[in-house]
Order: structure tokens, then sequence, then C-alpha cells
């Protein structure tokens, strides 16, 4: 059973047809093709999944594709600007190599950009339960945390 | 895979009611989903009929008098937790709301749907119990209150029917009141509660509640009378403490044994009296 659904979806209106049990991780990757959010754990644990619906950040995978109706998503391929320039938590996570496998890093970026928003200042202490929902198995977190300070800092400048 | 249902998004209490009243057994609200859509997701859940009730302005709204706080069904616990009024009148309910799951969880789950879910360690639970919180009932014949303590009946089982409608929480405040909640898990950060508890002192006396120590969360009625009591010492502090492990029946399991949980109910109230010495 399929119902419609009015979306904003990185900037752009949609107008989308969607089966009413397809979660949001699952209409953006298959009906969108937009792989970036992953699905890790599809339980709400581990934060792959994350993108910003109206400025908040959450997990895909918990969220009916339905309940999307007049919300306004981001998702980390729309991060990038009209000329494809990287946001500067994107650059942050190059310069610092703050990703080893890579498939926690859309997700832990989202869950940056949506704590940067709302605290452009965090301390370390802040980005770290920020970032609590976002597992990452390769890199101990420390150079995430220091991409993530790195952004922070240029705010402060 | 979920299996199929078909999915409703009523915009009154009535229209929602009138679904829940057609699809009888078959019909599940939707809130925040965090709970549910695992659930569904797993297989543990297979409603023929999701009625999201979040479209239903009224219930989105925190409202606050002199006295009193009232929170709606679809008020999401990070806005429970970083409601300025709650976090100056009531700070240990907005640290017990964002102490649940992670940051992306509480933009979606709900201080009521924490409560309605009835888990034994339900983290807003124990302030809400200590506050003598009322629960907000809508039904084929109106509106009721009952007090939160009177709610739960069983682990995941409220007295709750299967046409009627949480809509708001609501509790006094009162600025002599005092409340400390803690929370303690196996990690900082997205942990369930191996126990948790709030212990608080108004001027009618002391209420404290735990979590996962019982089948639902409760009030410790005897060591509140014996707190009632007595003046607070060393000694008092202790005494109370062994009343408390003795008033609470904690299960063994994956998180934690009986007697660690009975360790940590002492040092939850330990640790809440001795800030009052």
């Amino acid at each position: 059973m399929k119902t419609e659904i009015h979306f904003t979806l990185n900037g752009e209106s949609i107008e989308h047809e969607v089966e009413v049990n397809k979660t949001l991780l699952k209409m953006i990757r298959e009906d969108f093709d937009l792989t970036g959010a992953k699905e890790g754990c599809g339980a709400g644990e581990c934060g792959a999944c994350t993108v910003i619906m109206d400025g908040r950040a959450v997990n895909a995978c918990l969220v009916l594709a339905v309940e999307a109706e007049g919300c306004d998503l981001l998702t980390i391929e729309g991060l990038s600007g009209d000329q494809n320039e990287l946001d500067p938590l994107q650059s942050a996570f190059i310069e610092n190599a703050a990703l080893q496998c890579g498939y926690c890093t859309p997700g832990m970026i989202m869950t940056a950009k949506a704590l940067l928003n709302e605290n452009p200042h965090p301390t370390e202490t802040e980005i770290k339960a920020g970032i609590s929902g976002n597992l990452c198995r390769c890199t101990g977190y420390k150079k995430i945390i220091e991409a993530i300070q790195s952004v922070a800092d240029q705010n402060k400048a | 895979m979920m299996k199929p249902f078909e999915y409703f998004r009523p915009t009154s209490l009535k229209e929602a009611l009138a679904l829940l009243n057609t699809y009888g057994e078959e019909a599940t609200l939707l809130n925040g989903g965090t709970d549910l859509i695992v659930r569904m997701r797993e297989g543990h859940s297979s409603p023929k009929a999701v009625i999201d009730i979040k479209h239903i302005e009224m219930l989105r709204k925190i409202k606050v008098t002199d006295s009193e706080i009232t929170i709606g069904a679809c008020v999401l616990l990070n806005d429970v937790g970083s409601h300025p009024v709650i976090r100056e009148r009531v700070p240990f309910l907005a640290q017990a709301a964002l102490s649940v799951g992670s940051k992306q969880v509480r933009n979606r789950a709900t201080c009521i749907g924490n409560i309605c879910n009835a888990s034994p360690l339900a983290d807003t639970a124990t302030p809400l119990l200590a506050l003598d919180a009322e629960v907000e009932i809508y039904g084929e014949a109106g509106v009721k209150r009952i007090p939160l303590k009177d709610f739960f009946v069983f682990v995941r089982k409220t007295v709750l029917k299967q046409n009627e409608i949480v809509t708001s929480i609501s509790f006094n405040t009162n600025k002599d009141a005092k409340g400390i909640f803690e929370k303690m898990s196996r990690r900082k950060e997205v942990d369930l509660s191996t126990v948790c508890g709030t212990v608080f002192r108004g001027k009618d006396g002391y209420r404290v509640s735990m979590g996962a120590v019982a089948p639902t969360p409760i009030r410790l009625y005897k060591t509140e009378a014996y707190l009632d009591a007595h003046d607070l010492t060393e000694d008092v502090i202790q005494s109370a403490c062994e009343v408390a492990v003795n008033e609470v029946s904690p299960i063994s399991d994956i998180r934690a044994s009986k007697a660690y949980r009975q360790e940590l109910v002492h040092l939850i109230l330990k640790h809440a009296l001795s800030e009052w010495l």
C-alpha cells in the first residue's frame, strides 16, 4: 500500500509515492539513490543512518517514510553547496583523517552538523556527549572529536 | 521488513479515538516510534492500523502555570530536557529526560512514550513518580486524570484501555522542593539504566522512587515514612538505605545481578540524602 507524501529533500521540493511500511532510511537509499546514510544496527543504537529532519538529527531507521510529510530533510549529499564545495565539517574530517572505513562518517558528520547548528562553540565534553549516538569502530573517536573541534574553533574566529 | 499496515494521520483526538474504535486490537498509536518501529520490524508487533498522533496540535505543547507543569503526549524528550521552566523548577526531570538513549533518539522519542511503554527502567518515570504526577487520559467517557503510581501495572503493561489515549502528564511544582535524579548504567551515554532513581524532598516530606528494581518503576513508601519520621543524620541515612534495599525486589539479568542492583539502590539514596545533610 502506497501513499503520497510531500517534503523537501536537500533543498528540492518532492512529491513522492511511498510504501507506508518503508522506513525513511530505505526510502532515501532505494527511491532516491542517496546512499550516504547507512543501516548499521537498524535499532537506533549506532547512528550510521543519521539525517537532519527539520533541523534535528534523527535516526532515519526509526522513522517511517510517511512521517516525513511536510518535513525538511537534509542528508550528507545535501551538505555541499551548489558549486560542490565541501562543507567545513567534511573538509575538517579529511584534514584531520577522522575516518578509516568510512561507514559511520556520513552519520557522524550529520550529527556534528546538527550539534554545531545548535551550539556553535561546544566544549570537548559537549562534543563527546553530542556524538554519543554514533558508533565508530575504527578511529577511537579522537580524530573525529578533533575534526569537529576545529570547525567549532573556526566558528569562534 | 515490516508487515504492511494502513497509516492514519488524525488531526484531532476525536478522529484518533474513532480509528481506535474501528480497528480495535489491531490498531496501534504511533508517537515517536523509536520503540514501536523496532518492534514492528522484529515482528513483535504487527498492527493493521498505525495511528500517528503527532499531528494533533494540542498534544505538542508544554503548559506552565505558577504551580503546575503539563507535558503534552507528543513533546520530545529533548524538548523536556531543554525547556527553561522545567530546567529551573524540576531540573532532575530534565536530567532524566536527557539520559534516555542518544540525541537522535530523543529528537523523536517522547516523555509520554517513555511512560506508556511501561518499562521497569523508564528513565523519566522515577522523577515523575516522585513529583506525584498525574496522567490525563482521553476516551469514550471524556477526560480523566489518574495518578502515575496507579498507571503502571506490570512490565510493559498499564491500565490504559485499547481505546484510550494518554494526552498529557501534569505535576505541581513548588520552589521549596528539591529533587535528585541518578542513573546508574554501564556507560555514561546511550545505555539503559541498571538502576535509576529519584529522591525528592517537598513540604509534605520525602518521596523516593526507583526504576529497574521491580516489574514497574516504584515508590519506596516505607523508606519515605522512615525518612519523614527522622531528622537527617549519617546514621539515619544508613538506616534509610537499609530500609530501601529491603523494599525493592530486583532481578538478576544481563545488566546486573540482584545483589548489585540492591547495592545501587543503597548508593543512589545515600548520594542524594548526603547532599542535604
